[in-house]
């Protein structure tokens, strides 16, 4: 019976148990069906423990997404839910960044700085994003609840809106229904692809909260145009790691695939039923899960003191 | 060209255990053999690691160690240590040679009983042998002990004693047999088989057996689309994903997979 459903994958150079693939592209899709977030930096640690090596792990994830984010994209099109123009300008902001990150971390690499400024980047991130939208979330969640007061006065704008007001090159973002200075995307965009540079991960779970904190934009146009730029993103990611490192398993990608499409559908469903706010605790609960995880791994002694080249 | 110094290293291993230069130093007499089965690892799609079989003949009253050992290459790891007395990280690389990638170990009656003649043939007694750059930082890492952990933590090196059945005694020799389960991550390659047999504390017969492991069928198809034409591999790779991705959106209609 184990023999039915086990499948080499000759780039992994290891045999898998397709039922546990399948199942963990699964429990990731359900996660990312509710909060529209949280593949890459979940699914790759996941995969090295089951034995696929690191480099392979986070390509083949890629590869993975590459899918994950044409149908979800396609859906959130539909719906009328992408903004092409921010997308864009953030794609553009990704890429200038994500170069610029690579040259940090070869500069960083040949002073032995590296390690260090990966795992405290993450943890602080991590640390930081899952922190604030916590915190955030839990104060609307109780005005939610006290005794809705009614507000006559006008609102003043904050210190921070008056700031991208004042910025030059203004433009409309109508999908968003916004209007934003063109700056503001892009040095955003390249502060995402700095530190996904850096962390080695697609960076949507920094994007996310930079389009609902920073860019104030609504949240089902950020899902949608999250999934727009990732696509883009991962089909760069996905030809680079195949021609100069082969490391792409796209049999492995096909599977979490097909696991994460099934495990989105019920996520979704899931989705509906949690309000906003609710949401937003349990993807900020999630996150700091990780850096907690990830915090923990770095105070404890770890089993073994060598490890194979690839892996953080 | 190319295939011959692939095999170089292999006839290299070979011929060094013919000179007893490797562990197992001066052999009296060789009046062993041994058998290997199957005589190809075939890794098709279904390939889940493999068991062989090892038959063979050793003096009559000698303790017999059966090796499934890869060819010794070089090896660049990472060392964690403590950063600041407190955080544990990567803290630099290091560069091991002569490191077996597999090494797996059965036996008929246990190290201990075999004594001195039989260390140089167990884990502890094969990563003594690897060889540590010169000048390296070590990190007050034992580098022997953690590469042993890290090599049984990844199934590629196992020890296991009394696996190796013992026949009757027959005009001064014995048979022997055991079963070896080779891991689902060997990589593909040519491996040795040795057998030694050591009575009185000395080593006093050996003998080798190689064996291929390949890619078969779609593995192998896949394995050189990927290294050979690795831009059509990757195009390929992408195109399916994008295919997928369009046909799940338009079957579910809605949200895809993780992201």
């Amino acid at each position: 019976m184990t023999d039915l459903i086990n499948l080499y994958l000759p780039i992994a150079g290891n045999s898998v148990n397709c039922l546990a693939i399948l199942g963990l592209g699964g429990a990731v899709g359900l996660l990312s069906g509710i909060f529209g977030v949280g593949g890459g930096f979940l699914m790759t640690p996941l995969l090295i423990m089951m034995g696929i090596p690191p480099t392979v792990a986070a390509a083949s994830d890629s590869n993975q997404i590459v899918g994950a984010s044409t149908s979800g994209t396609l859906a959130h099109f539909r719906l009328g839910n992408v903004d092409f123009k921010m997308g864009l300008i953030l794609l553009v902001g990704g890429i200038i960044g994500g170069n610029i990150g690579v040259h940090i971390i070869k500069v960083l690499r040949a002073l032995g700085n590296a390690d260090f400024l990966i795992s405290i980047t993450y943890v602080l991130m991590l640390g930081f994003v899952g922190g604030y939208m916590f915190l955030e979330s839990l104060q609307a969640m109780r005005k939610a609840k006290a005794p809705v007061q009614e507000d006559t006065a006008p609102k003043k704008p904050s210190a921070y809106a008056k700031m991208i007001a004042s910025l030059p090159l203004q433009m409309e973002f109508t999908r968003s229904g916004i209007r934003l200075s063109v700056f503001m995307p892009l040095v955003l965009g390249i502060l995402v692809g700095v530190l996904a540079a850096i962390m080695g991960v697609g960076g949507g779970f920094i994007m996310v909260p930079i389009m609902v904190y920073l860019l104030r934009m609504p949240m089902h146009v950020v899902v949608g145009t999250s999934l727009f730029q990732i696509l883009f993103t991962c089909v760069n990611v996905t030809i680079m790691q195949a021609t100069q490192n082969h490391t792409v398993d796209f049999v492995l990608a096909l599977l979490l695939l097909i696991g994460s499409s099934i495990g989105a559908q019920v996520g979704t469903k899931v989705g509906k039923k949690l309000g906003g706010e609710q949401l937003k605790i349990l993807l900020a609960s999630l996150v700091l899960f990780v850096m907690f995880k990830m915090l923990y791994d770095l105070l404890v002694r770890p089993d073994v003191l060598l490890a194979y080249m690839g892996g953080h | 060209m190319k295939k011959y110094i692939q095999i170089m290293p292999h006839l290299l291993l070979v011929a060094l255990l013919c000179l007893g230069l490797l562990p197992g130093h001066a052999i009296a007499e060789s009046s062993m053999n041994i058998a290997t089965t199957p005589a190809t690892i075939n890794m098709g799609a279904r390939y889940n690691g493999a068991k062989i079989e090892i038959k063979g003949s050793a003096p009559a009253g000698s303790a017999v160690i059966v090796r499934f050992v890869g060819e010794p290459s070089e090896l660049h790891l990472r060392q964690k240590g403590k950063v600041f007395g407190l955080l544990w990280m990567n803290v630099g690389t290091i560069k091991l040679e002569n490191v077996p990638k597999v090494c797996i170990i059965d036996t008929s009656v246990p190290f201990e009983k075999i004594g001195e003649a039989g260390a140089p043939y167990s884990l502890a007694g094969t990563v003594k042998e690897v060889e540590i750059e010169k000048d390296a930082d070590t990190h007050g890492i034992d580098i022997a002990n953690e590469l042993l952990l890290l090599k049984k933590h990844g199934k590629l090196y196992s020890e296991s004693e009394q696996g190796v059945i013992m026949g009757p005694e027959k005009d001064g020799l014995t048979d022997f047999s055991t079963q070896l389960n080779v891991p689902s991550s060997l990589a593909p390659g040519k491996y040795l088989i040795e057998a030694v047999a050591v009575k009185d504390g000395k080593v006093i017969a050996d003998a080798t057996d190689s064996i291929t492991a390949e890619m078969v069928g779609f593995p192998a198809w896949l394995s050189h689309l990927a290294y050979q034409k690795s831009l059509l591999y990757g195009i390929m790779a992408t195109v399916i994903a994008l295919i997928s991705g369009l046909v799940i959106g338009l079957v579910f209609g809605s949200k895809g997979g993780a992201h």
